[in-house]
């Protein structure tokens, strides 16, 4: 997808988060966090052009994507290099990444790693477990911005 | 994971599904499949097509021979999950126009599967 899609839907998944709470709402706060925290990587990742900014749909398999076709909305399904990732390291990028993505993108892998115990399976989390999740997502998010921005102020 | 602790599940996701408005439509879209996924699995364990130490994870994932079988005891229930699936790929993952009507469908196709979930069942035979 586009960078402005992309942070788009990190804004709005973002305000969306902030509806949750990651106790009673556990297994929706992650997954959210989750896509919020991919959509600023993958547009950081285009940004900094460590992937490419192509108007295509990351899907389920791992670098197949979905390129649209905007006047039908149909959807082809190609193969191309990155493009969006899914997840982190999924598919892996070739290039060299700046420091702030390898932080942001460290501590998203902490909130995607929860998915497994927390949201496809029963465990519940106490408090203080819950707390490092607020402060993961709020590294993998002051991490990126800051990505964003300094690349912003360059050009 | 038993089919106790999927219906738990499910309520659960619901739950929080009921915290969101419709402009919220990507995590509508995400919890209809978490949730649904969890209903599917239900459906599987009752009829007896899915051990309750084999839980289905993506329909899209299911081998083509478990999908004919599915297709022909759960087609309302495959069907929903098939529909919430594709709507990650163009309105969660992709930006595609009609987002809140995805969501829309996304929780009928939600309904549709915890109906297949909660249904009386019939033994394989």
């Amino acid at each position: 997808m586009k960078i402005a899609s992309h942070l788009d839907k990190f804004r709005r998944l973002d305000a969306t988060l902030r509806k949750l709470d990651a106790g009673a709402d556990q297994e929706l706060w992650i997954w959210t966090a989750m896509n919020a925290g991919v959509n600023l990587l993958n547009a950081a990742l285009h940004a900094c052009s460590a992937t490419s900014e192509t108007d295509s749909f990351h899907t389920q398999v791992e670098g197949l994507y979905a390129v649209p076709e905007r006047a039908t909305g149909v959807l082809r399904d190609a193969m191309h290099p990155p493009g969006d990732v899914m997840h982190v390291g999924q598919p892996a990028i070739a290039a060299p990444l700046p420091p702030g993505i390898e932080r942001a993108s460290a501590a998203l892998r902490v909130i995607e790693d929860l998915r497994e115990r927390f949201v496809r399976g029963s465990e519940r989390a106490p408090a203080d477990v819950q707390r490092d999740w607020h402060a993961a997502y709020a590294t993998c998010v002051s991490e990126l911005t800051a990505v964003l921005r300094a690349i912003e102020a360059v050009r | 994971m038993n089919v106790v602790a999927h219906r738990a599940k499910a309520d659960s996701v619901e739950r929080s599904l009921a915290r969101c408005s419709a402009a919220d439509y990507e995590t509508i879209i995400e919890g209809c499949m978490l949730a649904g996924t969890h209903w599917f699995n239900v459906a599987l364990h009752r009829v007896g097509l899915m051990a309750t130490d084999a839980d289905a994870m993506h329909a899209e994932f299911l081998s083509v021979g478990q999908r004919r079988k599915i297709a022909i005891v759960l087609a309302d229930a495959l069907a929903g999950l098939d529909t919430i699936e594709s709507l990650r790929t163009s309105h969660v993952r992709g930006d595609l126009a009609g987002g809140e009507a995805a969501a829309q469908r996304a929780l009928a196709c939600l309904a549709q599967l915890k109906h297949s979930a909660e249904s009386p069942v019939s033994p394989l035979p």
